[in-house]
């Protein structure tokens, strides 16, 4: 008999994890893997404080909560709508999110932030209000076309986040990258549906960013990191099979800057 | 709503879930439809014969619009993934029938293996998720003619739904379509009051 019971010490009382467990990982996050000879798996957010392999026990220690906000926040952007679209008329609400993996952190406080919609090249500066404790985007009922709206906030970090809404049914010819620093480009914007691919190109500085992870995530994932890594190819381009309704977020980081892309789906 | 639904994400809302066996069955719609050179049915002019009773179905009813409400569904209780579609319009039909594989791919196995479990930890869900969209890409990037085998077959159309009189029951007092009703001494009865006569 080599397996051991794992224990899990927290503020000082040590709790049963798992029985019998036969395989540890430490992953680079700072998480440990563990499998049982059941086939049992668990994720936990600790490290190794004791092995007692005499009387097969290993005693975790619980990874406290600050220590373990271990990625860095990134800003997103969302439509208020349900269905992917606003048509004219309607009054285009956008949230403005803090988090990671689309999981918003709602203490998280933000520095200076602005935000611009841009309508066939035209850059105009959009005010940024509180909602009940969230940020939000309310471009009226004016708002017709195709809109690409994009948030910048400047941290230790630089912050981007980039949203493409179509207001209305058009015929749209293409969409301008809008040159930011770091940037997720769709490559056919309005194509998005469950079940296909779906294609963007990483610009830096409007340049091709080859080799750079992209990762991919949507609202419902009941993961707690990014469930997708994409690899951008030489022209900087990376293309991920759509298999969840509802809207996906990107996410790239070069250097000091993180950016992001929401691709809105209509389902 | 203001946009067509596409075909997947009808058969997606009949059902009520992505599952593999679903995704199958859209596959198999959307063939039937190329083949055929058809459109959703809307007065029973394709007819779908279906040998099991499973996901798949759903995807036949939601996009081939053979729903069993029109009666231009026909379940056969095979226990087979076997579809055979047919159009009166186009006076033709193609049976296909899902691969037989002895192998299953890892994936397949622990996706059941989870969905066996009665509850799920976070982690396993996220696990679930994850096989879920490899088995979704795999399903909708496969060649047809690797996941199934078909044949245009000859086809006897049935009848046409036909609408029938409704005459009073007469133990319960309920309506009963008179083709369905049985005579008796209380007069014509329904299957159910047959049934319970007969104990
Ligand atoms: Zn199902
Ligand atoms: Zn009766």
């Amino acid at each position: 008999m080599c397996e051991s019971n794992v224990y899990i010490d927290r503020a000082g009382h040590e709790e049963l994890l798992m029985e019998s467990v036969d395989r540890i990982i430490p992953a680079e996050d700072g998480s440990i893997f563990m499998e049982s000879i059941f086939g049992e798996r668990k994720v936990v957010k600790a490290r190794i404080k004791e092995m007692e392999l005499v009387h097969h026990r290993i005693i975790l220690e619980e990874i406290d909560k600050q220590e373990a906000k271990e990625h860095d926040q990134e800003i997103w952007l969302e439509p208020d709508t349900d269905h992917g679209h606003f048509h004219a008329g309607e009054e285009v609400v956008l949230k403005l999110s803090k988090g990671y993996n689309m999981k918003p952190d709602h203490d998280a406080a933000y520095s200076a932030i602005e935000a611009f919609a841009v309508n066939e090249g035209n850059v105009n500066p959009v005010h940024i209000h509180d909602h009940h404790g969230s940020k939000e985007i309310n471009l009226g009922q004016e708002a017709d076309g195709l809109l690409q709206i994009y948030v910048h906030e400047h941290e230790i970090r630089e912050l981007y986040a980039k949203v493409v809404m179509e207001i209305g049914h058009h015929h749209h010819h293409g969409l301008k990258p809008l040159g930011l620093p770091l940037e997720i480009v769709p490559i056919d914007y309005s194509h998005a549906r469950m079940g296909e691919s779906y294609e963007i190109q990483v610009l830096q500085n409007g340049q091709p960013l080859a080799g750079a992870e992209v990762k991919v995530t949507y609202a419902s994932t009941r993961s707690k990191d990014y469930p997708n890594r994409l690899t951008t190819s030489e022209d900087g381009r990376a293309k991920i099979f759509l298999s969840a309704r509802g809207n996906y977020l990107f996410s790239v980081t070069a250097q000091n800057i993180i950016s992001t892309f929401t691709l809105v789906k209509s389902f | 709503m203001c946009k067509d639904l596409p075909p997947l994400e009808r058969a997606v809302q009949f059902h009520g879930h992505v599952c593999p066996g679903l995704l199958m069955g859209v596959r198999v719609a959307e063939f039937a439809q190329k083949h055929l050179g058809v459109n959703q049915d809307i007065d029973e002019e394709l007819v779908a014969v279906v040998e099991t009773n499973s996901c798949g179905v759903d995807a036949i009813q939601s996009i081939l619009g053979c729903t069993f409400g029109k009666g231009n569904l026909i379940y056969k209780d095979y226990g087979k993934n076997v579809y055979t579609i047919a159009s009166r319009e186009k006076n033709r039909a193609v049976r296909i029938a899902q691969k037989y594989r002895d192998i299953n791919s890892p994936e397949s196995i622990r996706y059941r293996e989870l969905n066996s479990l009665s509850q799920l930890t976070d982690d396993q869900e996220a696990e679930r998720e994850d096989l879920l969209a490899l088995i979704f890409e795999n399903t909708m990037s496969a060649p047809f003619e690797e996941l199934f085998d078909w044949q245009d077959i000859d086809f006897v159309f049935p009848e046409k739904a036909q609408i029938r009189a409704t005459i009073r029951c007469a133990v319960c007092g309920e309506g009963v379509m008179d083709s369905k009703a049985t005579e008796s001494v209380e007069g014509l009865i329904c299957k159910a009051c047959l049934l319970a006569k007969e104990g």
